[in-house]
């Protein structure tokens, strides 16, 4: 169990180190890249209309022509899977750009103006990360009715209130900075400080969040429409597929893609923010 | 602190979030559907105009708003979570009778867990950068990035399927006899009642959802155990005890971990939200008679009531498991006891 000394492992594991560094980033950007490009593609892609029934080829097994097998309609599963990325990508990319948005402004409110609306706004924020997070949008989403537009709203509101933490966190300290006090001193008016004054310096830390949120925004919007709390059945979505191959658990083509799908989109997500946590987070880089 | 005051402390920090979730079920059971009474009534009793009003009458939906928050409050008190639309019967007792075997999956899930997440965790500290290492944490990175529901399946297929190493859906074979129950545990009651096949077969329906959820929640508790390893790894008194020439294991056990743990019991109790979510995504593919497979059906049928019921019981569970994690600190952290 001692600690590994000798040059050439620790050589070795330096090696490692920039190994897991550089090439899970650069792998993670692949696959996003690839994926980026399908979703635009898909039409000209795909060799099916991925909503074509062909009752007569149901349940095919893959194959030259269906590639990824069809399904008990019929459907093309290879073009259901590239038209599903047209879907769960602007899904979780809006969940993060909305819900994080709102989070960075209700907590940069707290953090500057301070006193009882803090403790109100930040109460609030608790509240909502009481429960855990599919269950609350599962609950929002089911009283909203099920489509894929409160979907999103409803994982918007379970997801601002990380970023309104974070981000009163770091106004309470930028607050108390030298230039903040110099831009009070020369007058300048509240709104104006707080947004270009104290959020400009507050914002990096908040994309590098938002970055490392998206894989589990994306793995969250699929579980709601696993659930079939999502956009309705017959869409493309991966999450709904693999929901609706349970029951066709011997033609495993029906869930098994569109469910690697869903873990190829979600694991180059975390390559990336993993390795930019590496890079940026010196404390955890000594480690 | 005393223990009583400690505890008394902690529970006053609980009792507003619980009100707060009720509040917050009632605003999104209450206000966001358009139509209360279409949501949580079934469609044939629409139309008729006495079930219409026994149900404004029993939720004080004709009242202001404050008065039937409380009207909500009293009942749920009551233990009256509405009636399924599903089911046709009280969303209570259908979480009753399913409650059981969801937390027997969610014990041993939780087990199988903080082992592999200690386990990991620990060996991913000890021999830092590493292979070992970077395969535990790229385990972990593949392990979070995977959808639980994905596991369960792959899981049942090649173990199950193809292996036959495991049973497959269910809590029970369908020639093994059920054993009367007590606890609603399928272990415990076979123990109970002595019929050890029954507990054999009980355990390997057991194994492949609860490793799958365990497996799901490691990779938090592996997390957070390596960099709480790690920091305590480098303190004066790791030095002090290598130097007096304790054992490299001895080192590790009693002076590293011990005082490491501390952070990992907290993000034990947080996982263990993760764990009822997962259980929900994933009892539907063992067809395991819980509260998960019980939420699954009702949001895929839009039993409203069903959904808001189990909702508020697993936010309660949820803050129920963090308030015992607090509570387990007074005993873990003596800084607390003797502050």
């Amino acid at each position: 169990m001692t600690p590994v000394s000798d040059s050439r492992s620790a050589r070795f594991n330096l090696g490692l180190r920039w190994l897991r560094r550089n090439v899970l980033v650069a792998v993670g950007a692949v696959v996003v890249a690839f994926w980026l490009v399908i979703a635009p593609l898909a039409p000209v892609i795909a060799p099916f209309n991925p909503l074509q029934q062909n009752v007569r080829e149901r349940l095919q097994p893959p194959g030259e022509i269906h590639r990824f097998g069809t399904d008990e309609l019929g459907r093309d599963m290879f073009s259901r899977v590239l038209y599903g990325a047209r879907i769960t990508i602007p899904a979780g990319i809006a969940v993060i750009v909305v819900g994080s948005s709102l989070g960075v402004i209700i907590g940069a409110v707290a953090g500057y103006v301070g006193g009882r609306w803090d403790e109100i706004l930040m109460r609030i924020a608790e509240l909502f990360m009481a429960f855990p997070t599919i269950i609350l949008a599962m609950a929002i989403t089911a009283a909203l009715g099920p489509d894929i537009r409160n979907a999103i709203l409803a994982l918007v509101i379970v997801w601002w209130p990380t970023y309104a933490r974070v981000t009163r966190g770091l106004v309470l300290e930028v607050k108390s900075k030298e230039y903040v006090e110099g831009a009070r001193a020369v007058g300048a008016p509240g709104t104006y400080i707080l947004f270009r004054t104290i959020l400009p310096n507050c914002i990096s830390t908040a994309i590098v969040v938002a970055t490392l949120d998206i894989g589990s925004a994306i793995l969250t919007f699929a579980g709601l429409s696993f659930l079939g709390l999502g956009p309705d059945p017959s869409s493309p979505e991966w999450g709904r597929m693999v929901s609706i191959g349970i029951d066709f658990f011997d033609q495993w083509w029906m869930w098994l893609y569109p469910g690697l799908a869903i873990a190829s989109l979600v694991m180059a997500f975390n390559f990336i923010g993993d390795g930019l946590r590496d890079i940026l987070d010196p404390r955890l880089r000594k480690r | 602190m005393p223990f009583h005051l400690y505890f008394l402390r902690r529970l006053l920090f609980v009792i507003p979030t619980l009100f707060g979730i009720t509040f917050f079920a009632f605003l999104i059971a209450n206000a966001v559907p358009a139509d209360p009474i279409n949501a949580n009534l079934p469609q044939s009793a629409l139309n008729d105009p006495e079930i219409i009003a026994a149900f404004r009458q029993k939720w004080g939906l004709d009242k202001p708003p404050h008065e039937q928050y409380l009207t909500y409050l009293g009942n749920l008190l009551q233990g009256d979570l509405g009636t399924s639309i599903k089911t046709r019967k009280p969303v209570a007792d259908d979480i009753g009778r399913f409650l059981p075997a969801t937390f027997e999956l969610a014990t041993f899930g939780i087990i199988f867990g903080i082992l592999m997440g200690v386990g990991f965790g620990t060996i991913s500290a000890v021999w830092r950068n590493s292979l070992a290492d970077y395969l535990v944490r790229g385990f972990a990175l593949i392990g979070v990035s995977f959808p639980v529901f994905l596991l369960a399946l792959i899981g049942l297929q090649v173990l199950y399927a193809q292996l036959g190493l495991v049973a497959g859906p269910g809590r029970l074979g369908v020639r093994v006899s059920e054993p009367p129950v007590v606890t609603g545990w399928m272990t415990i009651d076979s123990i109970l009642a002595g019929q050890w096949t029954t507990l054999g077969d009980a355990l390997s329906h057991l194994i492949l959802p609860s490793l799958i959820l365990g497996s799901y929640v490691s990779g938090m508790i592996a997390r957070v155990t390596r960099s709480s390893l790690l920091e305590v790894l480098g303190m004066d008194y790791i030095r002090t005890a290598r130097s007096k020439g304790l054992s490299e294991r001895v080192v590790i056990r009693r002076h590293g971990l011990s005082n490491a743990l501390i952070p990992v019991v907290t993000v034990i109790g947080l996982s263990y939200g993760n764990l009822l979510s997962g259980a929900v995504l994933t009892e539907s593919i063992f067809a395991w008679p819980g509260i998960g497979r019980y939420m699954f059906r009702a949001s895929t049928s839009q039993d409203f009531p069903a959904i808001m019921g189990v909702s508020i019981l697993i936010a309660a569970i949820y803050i129920g498991v963090n308030f015992f994690v607090d509570i387990l600190y007074y005993f873990l952290d003596p800084r607390i006891r003797l502050a």
